[in-house]
């Protein structure tokens, strides 16, 4: 019989991730030492860029909103979802090596992004709060449970995408640069720099069926006193999260062998 | 002990299969020191990776009560980006060992290995060489039953290569090995049977100067 410890798959689910997670750490921040810097002046340069640009061509046009809160709230939940997604897609190619360890199994190095992506964007997120509060920017929240509510689920609508994207793209590469070339608009039609409501109605009605705009007027609509989640459609929500993850999941399952073995 | 039952592995060329393995069952008995021979090419690596674990039959069983180390090759198993240091880290972390473990365990390979200051630089500046002296310093911490070995033996200097299979030899008292290797005195001298992978089948031979014999036949 074995002299090794039998381990239970969720034991060893947990200490693979933790083992990937640090191996992520050390490679994204430990040898470029910018990393750490990155990973809040990308969300940083767009709002000074758009809170420039505001309040040089226009008026406060939301009365009760500090513009630059507006706009951190969205970069802030924007990149966390598109560095989800876009660092999901190469997790697989980027781990390879290590998949000559039985224990180490190519889902779990998207858990292991997605959650580094979670941890970075919070350590930035807290950065933007010591900053708001410094210069005396209204940051107060209307209903903090339901911001964090929105970004959860933000996250495993990021994650569905992600893993779906991964398995798809590790077989066809041209399916990752179809992704890059739909990600890169994206920034201009989520409701980032304007609430949906100050749209004329039939550029509002092509926006929202785009999932993102929903997420993005759910966690306005929760944090500023004086927006709210008029347009926020709960049930398109879901089919985009529940969707993609299936297919994702369905996917991966029939595909692991030859992902691990190719 | 390593039970095969029905197995059927093969790769899809161009225009037809090339069968590694073709409906295979055989059994391996347990407390034997296994050599496994065949032409480039035949299928032994693919063998090897299915018993670590990491490729997959198209059809039929492979089972073992028994544990299995990684493959250890020359393809390494390692992060390029990752030291040394922190590649070993990466693994006793997924076998599940405590912090404690983890640096008698880096201490352990960073003796053996003998690789100085290239402990903590990236595995991509490695040779091939100092690859499987870490590789080969890191299967020693496990206590696996079988010890899966591809070629990496006959890599770095004489010196090295002396201190591997002293290192084997030892470490053989208490489990199993399944070898690969080109050198038949390395074979003779550590395996006490056989396995001849050669055209999608498997000779299995009670004894390893048998399993040369028709390996020989086989090459002529």
């Amino acid at each position: 019989m074995s002299t090794m410890n039998k381990r239970t798959s969720l034991e060893i689910f947990k200490s693979v991730v933790l083992a990937l997670f640090l191996r992520e750490v050390q490679t994204r921040f430990g040898t470029k030492k910018l990393g750490y810097f990155w990973a809040v002046f990308d969300a940083m340069f767009m709002v000074l860029i758009f809170a420039g640009l505001k309040s040089a061509v226009a008026s406060n046009s939301m009365p009760g909103v500090d513009f630059p809160v507006y706009l951190a709230t969205s970069f802030l939940a924007f990149y966390l979802w598109k560095k989800i997604v876009s660092q999901s897609i190469h997790a697989f190619s980027a781990n390879k090596a290590l998949f000559a360890y039985k224990q180490v199994k190519p889902f779990d190095t998207i858990v292991t992004r997605v959650l580094l992506e979670i941890l970075v964007s919070s350590a930035a997120t807290l950065i933007f709060v010591a900053i708001g509060l410094y210069i005396g920017l209204d940051i107060s929240v209307k209903n903090f449970n339901m911001v964090m509510l929105a970004v959860f689920w933000l996250c495993i609508f990021g994650f569905g995408i992600g893993l779906m994207n991964a398995v798809f793209a590790y077989f066809y590469e041209f399916y990752a640069k179809l992704i890059n070339i739909v990600m890169t608009p994206l920034l201009f039609v989520s409701a980032i720099m304007y609430p949906i409501d100050s749209l004329p109605p039939f550029i509002r009605e092509i926006l929202l069926y785009n999932p993102l705009v929903h997420f993005m007027e759910m966690i306005h609509g929760y944090y500023f006193h004086s927006l709210n989640t008029y347009y926020v459609d709960y049930e398109y929500m879901i089919y985009w999260t529940l969707i993609p993850l299936w297919i994702g999941l369905f996917f991966y399952k029939r595909s692991e062998k030859r992902i691990l073995s190719s | 002990m390593i039970e095969l039952h029905n197995v059927t592995k093969y790769y899809k060329t161009a225009n037809e299969k090339k069968y590694i393995l073709n409906n295979v069952s055989i059994v391996i008995p347990s407390d034997v020191n296994v050599g496994i021979l065949g032409r480039n090419g035949a299928g032994k690596s693919t063998l090897l990776r299915m018993l670590g674990g990491i490729d997959f039959p198209n059809s039929g069983i492979i089972s073992s009560p028994n544990s299995f180390s990684w493959p250890m090759g020359l393809a390494g198993g390692f992060q390029g980006s990752m030291s040394g240091r922190q590649n070993v880290k990466f693994v006793c972390r997924i076998y599940g060992k405590s912090d404690y473990e983890i640096e008698q365990a880096i201490e352990a390979v960073r003796e053996f290995a003998e690789i100085g200051d290239y402990f903590d630089m990236p595995i991509k500046t490695y040779s091939s060489g100092m690859k499987s002296r870490l590789s080969f310093g890191l299967s020693l911490v496990f206590d696996f039953d079988y010890l899966i070995i591809d070629e990496t033996l006959s890599v770095g200097d004489k010196n090295f290569q002396e201190k591997s299979k002293k290192a084997l030899r030892k470490k053989i008292e208490n489990c199993n090995v399944l070898l690969v290797s080109h050198s038949m005195p390395v074979l003779k001298e550590l395996c006490d049977v056989g396995i001849v992978v050669h055209k999608g089948q498997i000779h299995y031979c009670d004894d390893i100067e048998d399993a040369i014999a028709t390996y020989n036949k086989i090459n002529k």
